[in-house]
């Protein structure tokens, strides 16, 4: 199961890598196929945790440098149809689930319209907002690690989550990966933009299989804070040539005073509870 | 750090991310300050009586300048023979010398990565149970004595 597992998690990150590239309409269908994708690949977790099979998230490199959009939806149809083969080791009613989400997402991916990809150009201009070279290299730094950043929280959150039973912390971990997405959607879109999209690297097994809970937390408050600094520091770097990107980063930081209250919140719960 | 196009490129697409199946040495350079680590994986061939790296590959983790400097120094050492790669670890720490110990210390996690996994497979000649090597920086990014463990 855990090569479904794989192949689900690297079908799930090349939609969505392709709803970055896609500049029209496509986009949203793309981004609602990719969130269906991970939703299969949680499920596929919860019936590997439940039948207790040993996992792990890694995956292969994912290339996706296209020129054309069609390519790279071809590339999710041949992904889609060696899952549709392999389904035989979940449980009937998932493997009916996912069987007939294939069916439906290979139905129309070959009808959606093609574009020309500028998401490889390297251009690294935005919404013909003009930047110093000095705050369009840190714009583009900030990109690389925080786009990795936040793959990387939706993936340790959502281990953490299929690896517990307790309902109050569950429903934190689902806040932070909700809100992870959106935090990797947007800066997605923006090296889109930029024409610097990349794949965010694999993450190793001692990031998510955490022996030490507490530290955990601790550590990932000290990250957010990191976070706060640096979407500050960029903020202020853009703010003199665009007031309204400025302002986006502002935004994400104040998301982030509410990331630190959860992780508290969870930090407090899981010590009580060790504490009983 | 400056941004140029052959950085963007590593950004986008580190060369030499994952790991090797069929490898026969590993080695691993270690932050043990931070937890940041990474691993390079060998697969050495014997070619004229000299051991050469026909094939390399790493995993770290750390930060994107971790990644790109093991994407730009995996390159850099594929199809090298081990004098070659004991040269481009020294020419390596010898740049670094002159970069700030923060800015420094990425790379060299690599270097000492890639030296461990020559240590490896040097060691396995004779021992074929020999620990991975694991090279450890220090704060000022001076090397701390070499140890082996079984990561």
């Amino acid at each position: 199961m855990n090569n479904l597992a794989i192949k689900m998690h690297e079908a799930w990150l090349t939609t969505l890598m392709a709803g970055f590239m896609s500049t029209n309409e496509n986009k949203q269908k793309l981004f609602d196929f990719s969130d269906i994708l991970f939703r299969h690949f949680c499920w596929i977790e919860r019936e590997m945790v439940e039948s207790k099979e040993a996992y792990n998230y890694d995956r292969d490199a994912i290339p996706i440098k296209v020129e054309k959009l069609s390519v790279i939806l071809y590339n999710i149809i041949e992904r889609l149809n060696q899952i549709d083969l392999q389904l035989t080791v979940v449980s009937d009613d998932l493997s009916y689930r996912i069987a007939q989400d294939i069916k439906y997402i290979t139905g129309v991916l070959p009808t959606l319209k093609d574009e020309d990809i500028t998401a490889f150009n390297s251009e690294r201009t935005l919404d013909n907002i003009e930047l110093t070279q000095e705050a369009t290299d840190a714009l583009t730094l900030f990109l690389f690690e925080e786009s990795y950043k936040e793959y990387e929280l939706i993936m340790i959150y959502n281990y953490l989550k299929a690896q517990s039973d307790d309902a109050y912390i569950n429903r934190i971990f689902q806040i932070l990966v909700d809100e992870s997405f959106f935090h990797l959607k947007s800066f997605g879109d923006m090296m889109a933009k930029m024409g610097i999209l990349g794949v965010p690297r694999s993450i190793y097994k001692e990031m998510y299989q955490i022996e030490d809970v507490t530290e955990f937390f601790l550590a990932g408050i000290d990250e957010e804070l990191k976070a706060k600094e640096e979407c500050r520091k960029l903020s202020e770097a853009v703010s003199a040539n665009s007031p309204e990107l400025a302002k986006f980063f502002d935004f994400i930081n104040n998301q982030e005073n509410y990331h630190i209250a959860l992780m508290r919140d969870a930090l407090a719960h899981w010590e009580n509870k060790k504490n009983v | 750090m400056t941004v140029d196009a052959q950085l963007i490129e590593h950004m986008m697409e580190p060369k030499n991310y994952g790991t090797l199946e069929d490898a026969n040495s590993q080695g691993i350079g270690k932050n043990p300050n931070n937890g940041e680590k990474v691993i390079i994986y060998l697969k050495v061939i014997e070619d004229e009586g000299e051991d050469v790296i026909e094939d390399i590959a790493f995993q770290a983790i750390g930060c994107s300048t971790t990644i790109v400097a093991g994407s730009m120094i995996t390159q850099e050492a594929r199809g090298l023979s081990f004098i070659g790669a004991v040269n481009l670890i020294g020419a390596t720490m010898k740049i670094l010398e002159k970069v700030p110990p923060e800015d420094a210390a990425c790379s060299e996690m690599v270097a000492l990565a890639l030296k461990a996994s020559l240590e490896t497979y040097i060691q396995r000649k004779t021992d074929k149970d020999y620990p991975i090597v694991t090279n450890k920086i220090s704060n000022d990014c001076v090397v701390k004595d070499e140890e082996t463990t079984n990561e």
